[in-house]
Formats: structure tokens, C-alpha cells, sequence
């Protein structure tokens, strides 16, 4: 199934910080009302707010100026309240909505520029999306859905039958193939739509907020099948949604929109540790820290070297919440150890502060400092498109890692009103 | 006539000048204040001013005489409408000839068959029965005649209504352009039809057709863009991100989701069929209704219930299972194998039926019921149509409506000044919807006044007025009645179900039989053709009221009687609308035709156009009978914008 990322085993780093990004958008607009052109060309228009925006041209952007990069392999997911514009945003990377402004590439092609036959093209094989409301055809067996995209493309009936039939099986839908999707519930027709997209083989998987509608257990599975998924295949991701629990479950990075604007861009722990304005840290407030944040955000330097060589060991990228349960057992601090190596410990009052929010920015960014990486401090803002240089696990053990503590995630507070 | 109590009463309360309705009737009075004394003092009278009428009929019966001149010579005539007449009698005829070589035992097993493939066994049976019925009757040929007209019309309906709505609903400037068209050919009357179509193919099998597939045509338009356009939009952007092509998306997603509508609209298209093939037996199409129209003209009851009967049967049994297939549809495919054997066994009856001589129906096995009828009626007419102690007689009560009732309207329209008739219908159409359908009602009025037809078509109108009262006091009633009591729904819904089938045409029968002719009898056919869709419309909107709603009022302890009125019709209020206006649409329809019972007034004018040959006369009555359809339809017509804002 896999294409590129089947040659890396899981477990190995396969991201590698210099690999060209799957998407790069720069400076992307979407303005929707009368003569919406003029809107990004005009710095003056461009800075206004919404509602200034609104009652000076009549127009709305539902996506301002976005930029950022998709590395290949990695879950990156837009997050964002509704009309926020995330699904703006998402339907513009393949051009099912026409960007008003700005660049979008795929593997550096322009899609921009592409006509309709390559971009045709492009959405048969290169990128596949997963819809809120599933948008599977009614009229036809899950076999069938799920064999649409390669139907469109001209494969053979008996072919596509029979890879539509592995996929199917890949999801978890074995002896439903004949069902239509009006006799499933829920959660299989999401499955329907997940297979529908995945069984043209595409480079990236587009999921456009596609668990909103679920039930939060059912919607936990498909989270969980996601984070199978990506598992296995190493496929990079695009992910909307408006759950923060379900960004911080999946994303590796997670990009925070507000008004059509990227407020933040960073890790899930960049994100929760050091929120870029008040914004993102009314957003966050909520999260349960110490399931986010790594020890590095507690760590000290070892005062001695008695300090640096007993106590129990964690790696760097353990969470706050493990750290407690070792410290907790061990009634000593703890050390945070790599290749060997003791880069600081962590004791009960730091572990303390960071899960009551007493540990601001300053002190995460000291804490990152001294372990010499540079990134999260700066929590890569809006526009930022280059490669953060946080050390990463491999993207199945972050997740694993991250998933753990994390359920079950509280009742998902949804959109306000 | 409800909504004229209605009005005035909403504006009392204070802020009185704010109130949208009270504005708009002050614009008017306005306007009223500055244009009427200039027309008074210009063109006095009651009537309408002879001076604004323009004498159509004389251009309108030179031109109908230039076509009946050069129908065989000029070469519009050779070259298109020739070939299409041609083309529709072949058709007919081949289709009459292959159900007759088919014989009665062939083609009620096939349309048995059908109907159990399409829709069950249960349905397979009725379809045997209400064919072999046909043929008890005595009415086998008529209904093989009416049959054939039907396939051709049908199919040629449904194409051009589904090539019609593909281009509606795939390009937008298309839709613009036909919605109104198709929406104004809805609320015509089937008798506007006619005479057009008379005029430019004479009477005879290709006019019916034609006149057949024009009214039959538009339903199936309609639901075609709808279904088009109502597709899911997120099942399309589904698919085309998976790189479908624009065919791709018609072919795989646009058409096959929506092939509900489109069956409705086969279903819709059949139905009109139907109705039309039977009236059009006014213009030469021969058949079931052509035996029904000679027997009414000679009051002959029975004769007309014979051919009556199958019109009736013939209708349910298409309805329901053309119906069924929509309802079925989204069940398992059945195998075109069972289609296959199905098909062998219908050829095998066929053949069978050809070789053991039963072809034609055997005139041993017809039944009269005209004679009995007859006798029926004669006792009727002897015992009940007057002096029947203390209730008096069916006669009487058409004699008393009429003088009572109907006399007095129509002589208070023609009493009423001209201009108050346009003003009335601007100040209604104005409240109900906006100044737009306030200007196409007060136009399409003015426009029967300049064609000259003013006082018939009041007459029309009293006629209208009087039978949508007496549909609207009965159908809310029993609307009101079916919503709030499931039992009287469920007893009630089958009896809606086979009248709400039946064509126009048939509902005169009954009402000849008791009330004989004249006017009183046209309009109690058309309530009883309109009462159904009333009832069922207002039972419908009142139960869709929204229960939390209810639920809320019942809390706060309000009697059955507070909640109707303070929270099931105020909330019902659109389906309410929507009730009068069909009734008003489906009245007119049967006033008009009512014109073959004695209605007089404009059904009479093209009835007599057309039996005396004199078009033009027809044309006015005709253009005048679209003008009342499309005012009456503009008047009624509630606007999106209005029930939202009353919500």
C-alpha cells in the first residue's frame, strides 16, 4: 500500500529536517465577495480586521495570508473554531475552492498553475480527502464507494474490485462491502470515506474535520485508526478540526487559525506550553499540562554529580505526568537522561509548577535553552515555514507516547456558540 | 376570502403605522387617491371601459383562417409541423395497433408482470383486475385508444421534460429562464392548453398529443433540475476531489442521486398525462374521455360512469406503481434475470392469447352498467332532486346555491367598478406576497379587461370564489380534524389518496348525476377535485408544527382549543397559504372545464370555440383563462420573504 514510507520501518527517524516539504503555501488568500482581488493586493485592506474588512468591501477572507509547510510523513493539522476558515483552507490545497492570492505547491509544482488535466491528475493520485459528512454516494455498495476514485481513473471493474476489497478490510469493514451506506452507522461510513481516500493510494490524506459528527467513543476509535493508519504507512497528513484534545492527539504540529489568520504554529507542546497571545492561552487553558508538556519544561540543571548520576531515568520527550508517577515513586527527583547522558532533573516542586500553570514562557524557554533547543522558546509563529529543530522521536513512538496519557480525553467541549 | 378577515385584524394593535401591511395598504390608498379619479372621470362605468379593450378576434380569426389555408401548402407546415404530426399519428397508431395485436389477455399479463416486478405481488393483482375490469366494461378498445395516446405523450413528455431539466439544473442562466415559465404553466388550468395547439395542428390525434406533452412536460422539468440541483453538495465536492471529470460527476453522482425526483417526476408526468388525454378528448383524442364527453353532452350518467371507471382505474394503478418503483428504490437491485423470465412469461400469455382467439374482448362478457345506471338516476332525478321532506332535494340545493350564493357574487363583481376589481386584487396580492406579484396579479386582470372578456370572466370568477370558500371552510375542518385525531387519518388518507389520482375530467360525472347541469354542479366538482389537496395540505402543515413548541404550550396548561389557535395555525401559517393557494389553482381548473356541464362563462367560450370551428372567439376565452390562473395563483402566492418574517 504504502509508497515511500514503506522503505523506513517504523521507529527509525525518517523526517528529515532538509526533505522538501509535501505542501508549501505562502502568503495564501481566500476573500469570498465583490472584486475579492483587490483585497490581498491592498496592504491597507489586507491588515484590517473582519468586520472592518466586512463593512469597508462587503468581502470576507475566510483564509488571510496563511503560510506554512507539510513535511512529508508528518500529521500536520489546522485547528480553529468554525468559521476560523481551516476548511477554506484545506479545500484550497487541491483547488476545490479557487485561492484568491498566494502560492500553493505540491512536491514544488505549482498547483496554482496547474490546468484543469493536471489538476485532475493531482486530486486522482496525489491527494485524497476524508469529508465531515463523508459525501459517499448513496446509490452505491461500500465496495463501489470505496472503488469510486480508482473507478474515475479507468481502472478495470475486476481490479479495482479487488483492491477496494483490501482496503475495506484495512478499515475494519469486512462483510459490509454490499451494505449501502444508508444501512451503516456513523463511524463505518466515516470508515467508508477513510478507505475511499486511501484506496487511490494518495500522498497525502486530506481530512477535512472528518470525526465532528461522530459520537466522541466512536470518534475516539477513529482517532485511534488514524493514528494506526499513520502508523503503518507513514502518510503524510493534512487534519482539520476544531477539537483542540483531537489536535493535540494527532498533530505533530498544529496550526492555530483565528479570522483566516494562523495564530500559532508549533508542537503540541509549543502550542500548550507557550501560547503565542491571550488568544491561543484562553484556548489551552483548559489542557491538562502535564499530558502535553515534556520534562524538559520542569528540568533543571543537575546541582551535583551525585544528583546526575542516582534517581530514576526519563527520556526528553516523556511527559510531565510520567515524570510525576517516577518522581512519586522514587521519592527522589528524577534524571532526564539521553544516549546516557544527563541533560538536568526534575524534581516534585518543578513538576508541581507545571501543572499549576505556574511555569510561564520565560521559564520554558530557560528550560529549552539549556538543553540546547533552540525552537520551541519562539513557538514558530504564522507564517513560519521553517523546520523546527526539536529533536523528534519517530512519528509512530511521539504518537504512541502522546496518545497514552492522553485518554480519555474529556467530553470535547466543541464549538461555543 | 379568509384572508381578507384575516388582514385587517393583525394591524390593530399600536405602532399601527410601522406595520408593513398597513403601509402597504396606505401606498395604495395613495396611489388609489391620485389614479382612480383620472380614470373615472375618463372611462366611467362598472365595466370594464370599452374604450381600453382592443378587439382581438378579428387579427386572432385571420390568422387561424391563414392556417387553415396554408396547413397543406406553406412550407412551416411542410417541413415541421407536418412531419410532427406524422411522426405522433405513426406512433399512436403503432402503439394502439401492437396493444391490440397483443390482445387484452397479452396485455393484462404484461402489466401485471410489471407491476410485480416494480411493485409486488399485491399491486400485480389490482393492475390484472382493473384491466380485466376495463374489458367488463365494455370500454377494452376506448382504453387501448387512451393507453396509446399515454405511452406516446409519456415518453415524449419525459424526455423533453428531463433534456429540459438537465439544462436547468446544470446551467444557471437556463434556470432563470425556465423556472418562472415552468412555475406559470403549473398553475394553468389544462383547458388554456387546447386551443393553441388546435390552431396550429386542426383537431385531431397529433393536437391531443401535443397538448398532452406541453402539460405533462413541466413536472418532469421541475423535479429534473430540483433533483439536479438538491444533490448533496458535499457528496459532489467528495467527488470531484477525486479528480472526476465534469461527465464523470453527471453520469456517476448528479443523475444517480437524483433519481428519486426523477422518478416522481415519471410519476407526476403520467399523471398529467393522464388527466390531459382525457380532456383533450375535447380536441379529437379519442378514446376513454372522448366516451365520457359524448355521454355528458347527452347527460347520459351511465354511458359516462362505463368509461369513467376505467379513467379511474387506470389512474391508481399507474400512480401506485409507478409510485411503488420510487419507494423501492433504494432497496437491493433486483436481477435483470427475473426481468428476463418475467418478460418470456408475458410473451408466452401473449402468444398463448393470440392462439386461443382472445384478442379481442369478448362481447359475451361485457357488462352494461349504463342501463342500470340510467334506471338509478331516473329514480334519483324522480325522488331526490326536489321535494324530499324537510332537507329538499339535490336540485333544490344546486338551485338555491345558485341563486343565493353564486348570483349574487357574480352580480356583485360585474357591480363593482373596474378600477375597485384591479384595486382589490393589488391590495391582496400586495399583502400576501410582494408589490412584484401585486403587479403581475393587477396586469394579468387588466389584460382580460383589454381582451374583452371582462364580465365572463367574472362570472368565472364568482364561480372561483365561491367554490375555494366552501373547499376552504370543509378542508380546514377536516385538515384540522385528521391532524389532531390519527384514527380519522388513517380512514381518511386512502380516500385522499384515490381522489387526489383521479383526472379533473371524471369528477363532473358524479356531480351531473346529482345535481344535473348548470353552474352549482361545476363548482361542486371543483371542490370535490380540490378538497383533497387542501385537507391534506393543512393536516400535513399542522402536524409538521414543532412539538417542542406544542410540548411548551401544553406545559403552561393551554387547552386543546388554545393550542390550535395560539400555537398549531399561527406556526401552520405557511401550509395554510400553500392551502388556499392550490385550492384556488385546482378550483380554477375545474371551473373551467366545468364549462361542459354548464358552467358557461369562459370554459363555455372555448368549448364553444372549438366546436364551432370559431378559434378565435376560443383564443380569447383561452388567454383570459390564463390571465384568471395566473392572478389567482399571484394573489395567493405567500413569498419567502413574508412567513419568515411573521415566524
Amino acid at each position: 500500500m504504502s509508497t515511500t514510507t514503506s522503505a523506513t520501518p517504523p521507529g527509525t527517524p525518517e523526517v528529515t529536517e532538509s526533505a522538501a516539504p509535501v505542501f508549501s503555501v505562502d502568503g495564501l488568500w481566500k476573500v469570498f465577495g465583490p472584486k475579492a482581488a483587490r483585497i490581498p493586493a491592498d496592504p491597507e485592506l489586507a491588515a484590517l480586521s473582519p468586520a472592518e474588512l466586512r463593512s469597508r468591501t462587503g468581502c470576507t477572507a475566510a483564509v488571510a495570508d496563511v503560510s506554512f509547510d507539510v513535511r512529508k510523513g508528518e500529521v500536520f493539522v489546522v485547528m480553529g473554531l468554525s468559521g476560523s476558515g481551516k476548511s477554506t483552507l484545506v479545500r484550497c490545497l487541491t483547488r476545490l475552492i479557487e485561492p484568491t492570492a498566494g502560492s500553493i505547491a505540491i512536491d514544488g509544482e505549482d498547483v496554482r498553475a496547474m490546468d484543469k488535466s493536471r489538476l485532475r491528475e493531482l486530486r486522482r493520485h496525489r491527494a485524497a480527502m476524508v469529508f465531515q459528512h463523508f459525501g459517499l454516494l448513496p446509490h452505491r455498495t461500500v465496495l463501489d464507494n470505496v472503488a469510486y476514485g480508482l473507478e474515475v481513473q479507468g481502472m478495470g471493474r475486476a481490479e479495482r474490485r479487488e483492491r477496494a476489497a483490501a482496503i475495506v478490510a484495512k478499515v475494519g469493514l469486512e462483510g459490509l462491502e454490499h451494505r449501502r451506506p444508508g444501512q451503516l452507522s456513523g463511524g463505518q461510513r466515516q470508515r467508508v470515506g477513510l478507505a475511499r481516500a486511501l484506496a487511490v493510494d494518495p500522498e497525502v490524506l486530506l481530512f477535512d474535520e472528518p470525526f465532528s459528527a461522530l459520537d466522541p467513543l466512536i470518534r475516539r476509535d477513529m482517532q485511534e485508526e488514524v493514528v494506526r493508519l499513520h502508523r503503518e504507512e507513514g502518510r503524510t497528513m493534512v487534519f482539520i478540526t476544531h477539537d483542540l484534545q483531537e489536535a493535540l492527539k494527532l498533530g505533530d504540529r498544529i496550526a492555530l487559525m483565528r479570522d483566516g489568520r494562523v495564530v500559532q504554529l508549533g508542537t503540541p507542546e509549543e502550542i500548550v506550553g507557550s501560547p503565542a497571545d491571550d488568544y491561543v492561552r484562553e484556548f489551552v487553558r483548559d489542557v491538562p499540562r502535564e499530558q502535553v508538556l515534556s520534562v524538559r519544561t520542569a528540568m533543571r540543571p543537575a546541582s551535583s554529580a551525585d544528583e546526575a548520576g542516582t534517581g530514576p531515568a526519563l527520556r526528553p520527550d516523556a511527559t510531565v505526568s510520567e515524570a510525576i508517577e517516577a518522581v512519586a515513586r522514587a521519592g527522589s527527583p528524577a534524571r532526564v537522561m539521553d544516549d546516557g547522558r544527563c541533560l538536568g532533573v526534575v524534581d516534585a516542586d518543578a513538576l508541581l509548577s507545571v501543572v499549576a500553570g505556574t511555569t510561564g514562557t520565560a521559564d520554558a524557554a530557560a528550560a529549552e535553552a539549556t538543553t540546547g533547543s533552540p525552537a520551541a522558546a519562539g513557538a514558530a509563529r504564522a507564517g513560519d515555514g521553517g523546520p523546527p529543530t526539536r529533536a523528534r522521536p519517530s512519528v509512530g513512538e511521539a504518537l504512541a507516547q502522546r496518545r497514552k496519557p492522553t485518554t480519555p480525553p474529556p467530553a470535547t467541549s466543541e464549538e461555543p456558540a | 376570502m379568509a384572508t381578507i378577515t384575516a388582514t385587517p385584524r393583525k394591524a390593530a394593535p399600536p405602532g399601527i403605522l410601522t406595520h408593513p401591511a398597513v403601509r402597504k395598504l396606505l401606498i395604495l390608498a395613495v396611489a388609489a387617491a391620485i389614479l382612480v379619479p383620472l380614470a373615472v372621470t375618463q372611462w366611467g362605468g362598472t365595466t370594464w371601459p370599452a374604450a381600453l379593450t382592443v378587439d382581438v378576434s378579428e387579427p386572432l380569426g385571420k390568422a387561424s383562417d391563414w392556417i387553415i389555408d396554408n396547413r397543406d401548402s406553406h412550407p412551416l407546415f411542410l417541413y415541421f409541423f407536418g412531419h410532427v404530426s406524422n411522426v405522433v399519428v405513426i406512433a399512436v397508431r403503432a402503439v394502439y395497433l401492437a396493444l391490440l395485436a397483443v390482445g387484452w389477455a397479452g396485455v393484462t399479463a404484461i402489466g401485471a408482470l410489471i407491476a410485480w416486478r416494480v411493485a409486488g405481488v399485491k399491486l400485480a393483482t389490482g393492475t390484472a383486475v382493473a384491466f380485466l375490469a376495463c374489458g367488463l366494461l365494455g370500454m377494452w378498445v376506448p382504453t387501448m385508444q387512451t393507453l396509446a395516446l399515454m405511452v406516446v405523450a409519456v415518453l415524449a413528455s419525459v424526455v423533453v421534460g428531463a433534456l429540459l431539466g438537465l439544462a436547468a439544473g446544470l446551467s444557471d442562466r437556463m434556470d432563470r429562464v425556465l423556472r418562472p415559465v415552468l412555475d406559470t404553466m403549473q398553475v394553468l388550468p389544462a383547458f388554456a392548453y387546447l386551443l393553441p395547439v388546435v390552431l396550429v395542428f386542426g383537431i385531431g390525434v397529433p393536437a391531443a398529443v401535443l397538448a398532452t406533452v406541453v402539460y405533462a412536460a413541466p413536472p418532469m422539468a421541475r423535479l429534473t433540475a430540483l433533483g439536479l440541483r438538491g444533490a448533496d453538495k458535499e457528496v459532489l465536492e467528495a467527488v470531484e476531489s477525486l479528480g472526476t471529470t465534469a461527465r464523470q460527476r453527471l453520469l456517476t453522482a448528479r443523475i444517480p442521486l437524483a433519481r428519486k425526483e426523477l422518478l416522481l417526476g415519471v410519476n407526476q408526468t403520467i399523471m398529467m398525462a393522464l388527466s390531459m388525454a382525457v380532456i383533450a378528448s375535447v380536441i379529437g383524442a379519442g378514446g376513454l374521455g372522448d366516451r365520457v364527453y359524448q355521454a355528458l353532452a347527452s347527460v347520459d350518467v351511465g354511458a359516462a360512469l362505463a368509461a369513467g371507471i376505467p379513467i379511474v382505474l387506470l389512474a391508481v394503478v399507474l400512480d401506485r406503481v409507478t409510485g411503488a418503483a420510487g419507494e423501492r428504490l433504494g432497496e437491493s437491485g433486483k436481477s435483470p434475470l427475473t426481468w428476463l423470465y418475467a418478460l418470456a412469461a408475458a410473451a408466452a400469455v401473449a402468444v398463448a392469447g393470440r392462439l386461443a382467439g382472445f384478442l379481442d374482448w369478448p362481447e359475451a362478457w361485457e357488462v352494461d352498467i349504463a342501463e342500470p345506471v340510467n334506471r338509478a338516476v331516473d329514480w334519483m332525478t324522480a325522488h331526490l332532486y326536489s321535494g324530499v321532506p324537510v332537507i329538499g332535494g339535490t336540485a333544490d340545493w344546486a338551485a338555491h346555491f345558485t341563486s343565493w350564493v353564486l348570483n349574487p357574487l357574480r352580480d356583485g363583481l360585474q357591480w363593482l367598478p373596474w378600477w375597485s376589481v384591479l384595486l382589490i386584487v393589488a391590495a391582496l396580492a400586495w399583502l400576501i406576497g410582494t408589490w412584484r406579484t401585486a403587479l403581475t396579479a393587477v396586469l394579468a386582470m387588466a389584460a382580460i379587461g383589454v381582451l374583452g372578456v371582462w364580465n365572463p370572466s367574472l362570472d368565472t370568477l364568482s364561480q372561483v370564489l365561491a367554490a375555494v370558500a366552501v373547499t376552504l371552510v370543509i378542508g380546514f375542518a377536516t385538515g384540522i380534524a385528521a391532524a389532531r385525531s390519527d384514527r380519522f387519518e388513517r380512514a381518511l388518507r386512502p380516500v385522499l389518496d384515490v381522489f387526489q389520482t383521479m383526472p379533473q375530467f371524471v369528477y363532473l360525472i358524479p356531480v351531473v348525476a346529482l345535481f344535473g347541469v348548470g353552474r352549482a354542479p361545476a363548482v361542486a366538482a371543483a371542490v370535490v377535485y380540490a378538497l383533497p389537496a387542501v385537507v391534506r395540505i393543512t393536516a400535513q402543515g399542522l402536524r409538521q408544527v414543532d412539538p417542542a413548541a406544542l410540548e411548551s404550550a401544553r406545559s403552561l396548561g393551554a387547552t386543546s382549543g388554545q393550542q390550535l389557535r395560539q400555537v398549531q395555525l399561527p406556526l401552520a401559517r405557511r401550509s395554510l397559504l400553500l392551502a388556499v393557494n392550490q385550492g384556488v389553482v385546482l378550483v380554477l381548473a375545474v371551473v373551467i372545464i366545468g364549462g361542459l356541464v354548464g358552467g358557461g362563462a369562459l370554459g363555455y367560450q372555448v368549448v364553444f370555440g372549438l366546436a364551432q370551428g370559431d378559434l378565435a372567439t376560443g383564443l380569447v376565452a383561452g388567454a383570459a383563462i390564463v390571465c384568471l390562473g395566473l392572478m389567482l395563483d399571484r394573489v395567493t402566492q405567500p413569498t419567502e420573504r413574508r412567513p419568515r418574517k411573521g415566524a
